[in-house]
């Protein structure tokens, strides 16, 4: 296996979009790392996600964000290097189902990594960027159970106007109603959405809405969260892919469907911050720096 | 197989004074006239190209920091500007996403350069150069887009002139002195909140019945000497070349008679040219005293200082065991 000078490669870790991720080791400060080597477009240049990526991680000092050190670029290629984590979400969450069967994580651990998760998505907020494709695969975990947000290839920074933005971004299970009915003015709480499916993800150990395409995707939406209409969701109307004859549901009761799928108790708490969350109309969503002082969370922030 | 090869870590440093400028260009620059005569026409360019795609001054600004700094370490010839600076801007617009396909950059570039014969061949080896500058700009700037992320100096100083409540014709003239702005060598010296905060201060002091508060920049995080050393720069560049600059031409109709007197009235106004506290070692410097070496195998690129001491022991270039 080739080996560059500082960093001794190790076995690959995955694909990422644009990249081959690989486990290195930092042979003068024995330190692991990840190593990402950006596939250079020969008719493009550099990838605009590595670019992006490069530009936005590089500036996101945080515990639960992925730190980027260094860029390397030898002869014709770039590779950057990130701290290393030992697994993501989605390996972990796969780990634990047995024969067919998915199996959520203890409540407490379902706690822990959320609030990580809000911890990190607040920071980036805070400094202006959005992530804009937070799913498991994204979360990265090591064994101490700590969880920071990785995969920045999509993320930007945002400022005001906010409408020109792209709406082929987020990974479809976790895409926000507003983006999938073709919104293009969203801005943070596009991730909190994703915050509130993954943790009923990691409640369940399944998907919370695993849709193919943007149609299908919005029904499972509908048929958990009930159908929005302009006095609930002002400018509804207005959006390029809105539906007036979409069949019209009522709001499910989320708590006792999640019940159904955990051995673990949904406490009342956790199904209103779920909400919280999950708001269809974006503008209602909580923030999140709102969902860190929600009271499920009330044992972490009264320490 | 064993064997040595070279390896360098770089700490990115995307602020330098004037004289350390100046030094670094020593290098690469041998004939000071032609490049600044060749900016001029390569800022023409970058406009018309920018003016053509309807791409924000932002896009512009990007491409003239990375234009300039590529300059810093690399040898300047004229026959290749405007390659670099077609690269500098097809760079810009992935980094402040202003998405345009290479084909079109390179080809609306060569149409601007009067390149008659637009042949398919001519627009690819366009293209290829295109590519291979982009890299060596990004090595130029160590990877390091902090300066150019988020913050440009057009809408940071509407933000500030609201801030400190000036009037709407009073940021209107800075917003125009600050293009002028873009094509000097200050972007390369302070951040873009700092050319803009000089920009006002010069605005507040052409408009009648405006003048320009007496505010601690600390509050707006930048410095006396920094924001200095962008007023100077500034005024100097309209007492030399005002017959030549953007505001000359776009003057607003209460400020006909503004001329170089005005500015060098300015200058005498505000004392003693001050700026940023040149440090002592630049003949020691290593980043600035020799051309930077790209044929190094690996080349590391890092922010932060710790990292770079982390590592001491490997020192500036060390020669390493391949495994």
């Amino acid at each position: 296996m080739a080996s560059s000078s500082q960093f001794k490669q190790l076995e690959k870790l995955g694909n990422g979009t644009y990249a081959t991720v690989y486990k290195g080791l930092n042979k003068t400060t024995g330190v692991y790392v990840a190593l990402k080597e950006v596939k250079l477009d020969s008719e493009e240049g550099t990838p605009s996600t590595a670019v992006r990526e490069i530009s936005l991680m590089k500036e996101l000092k945080h515990e639960n964000i992925v730190r980027l050190y260094d860029v390397i670029h030898t002869e014709n290629k770039l590779t950057l290097v990130f701290e290393f984590m030992d697994n993501d979400l989605k390996k972990y969450m796969d780990s634990r189902i047995v024969g067919n069967t998915p199996y959520g994580f203890e409540m407490s651990l379902v706690k822990y990594f959320e609030w990580q998760l809000l911890q990190g998505v607040a920071f980036c907020h805070e400094n202006r960027i959005l992530h804009r494709d937070l799913k498991p695969q994204n979360l990265l975990i090591n064994n101490k159970g700590q969880l920071k947000l990785g995969d920045f290839g999509l993320a930007r920074a945002f400022g005001i106007p906010v409408n020109t933005f792209s709406s082929e971004v987020v990974t479809l299970w976790y895409r926000a109603p507003d983006v999938l009915m073709g919104s293009r003015t969203y801005s943070t709480s596009i991730d909190i959405w994703s915050c509130g499916c993954i943790l009923a993800e990691m409640i369940t150990g399944r998907p919370l809405f695993p849709g193919t395409n943007d149609e299908e995707q919005l029904k499972l939406i509908f048929e958990t969260m009930g159908t929005s209409s302009e006095r609930t969701w002002p400018g509804i109307s207005n959006l390029p892919k809105y539906n007036a004859q979409q069949p019209q549901h009522l709001p499910k009761d989320l708590g006792a469907l999640l019940q159904t799928q955990t051995r673990e108790k949904m406490d009342l708490a956790l199904v209103d911050l779920l909400y919280g969350l999950l708001q269809l109309n974006p503008d209602r969503r909580l923030s999140a720096k709102q969902a860190l002082n929600h009271p499920w969370f009330a044992e972490y922030y009264q320490h | 197989m064993s064997g040595t090869f070279q390896t360098q870590l770089l700490l990115s440093r995307p602020y330098l004074t004037r004289a350390q400028i100046k030094r670094a260009q020593h290098n690469t620059i041998p004939d000071r006239r032609v490049y600044n005569q060749k900016r001029l026409s390569v800022f023409k360019l970058l406009c018309d190209i920018c003016i053509q795609f309807k791409f924000p001054r932002k896009t512009l600004e990007t491409a003239m920091y990375f234009y300039q700094r590529y300059y810093l370490f690399n040898r300047f010839e004229s026959e290749l500007c405007y390659d670099v600076a077609t690269s500098c801007l097809f760079l810009s617009c992935k980094q402040v996403e202003t998405m345009k396909k290479i084909t079109d950059i390179a080809s609306m570039s060569l149409r601007l350069r009067n390149v008659l014969k637009l042949s398919p061949e001519i627009v690819d080896n366009c293209k290829k150069r295109i590519v291979q500058l982009e890299l060596r700009i990004l090595e130029t700037c160590c990877f390091d887009y902090r300066v150019n992320n988020s913050v440009h100096i057009d809408d940071i100083l509407t933000k500030i002139a609201k801030d400190l409540s000036l009037s709407r014709e009073v940021a209107h003239l800075a917003w125009i002195i600050a293009f002028d702005a873009l094509k000097l060598e200050i972007l390369l010296m302070v951040p873009q909140h700092t050319t803009a905060l000089a920009a006002l201060k010069i605005a507040c002091e052409l408009t009648k019945g405006a003048s320009w508060p007496s505010i601690r920049y600390s509050l707006f995080e930048s410095d006396e000497p920094s924001v200095s050393e962008a007023y100077f720069d500034l005024l100097n560049f309209f007492i030399n070349a005002f017959d030549l600059s953007d505001l000359k031409a776009n003057l607003p109709e209460n400020l006909r008679d503004t001329g170089i007197e005005t500015f060098i009235e300015l200058k005498k106004q505000a004392g003693l040219e001050k700026g940023l506290k040149e440090p002592d070692n630049i003949m020691s410097d290593f980043l600035l005293m020799s051309e930077r070496d790209f044929g190094i195998r690996e080349r590391r690129y890092v922010l932060s200082r710790k990292r770079l001491n982390d590592e001491r022991p490997i020192k500036n270039t060390a020669k390493r065991e391949k495994f």
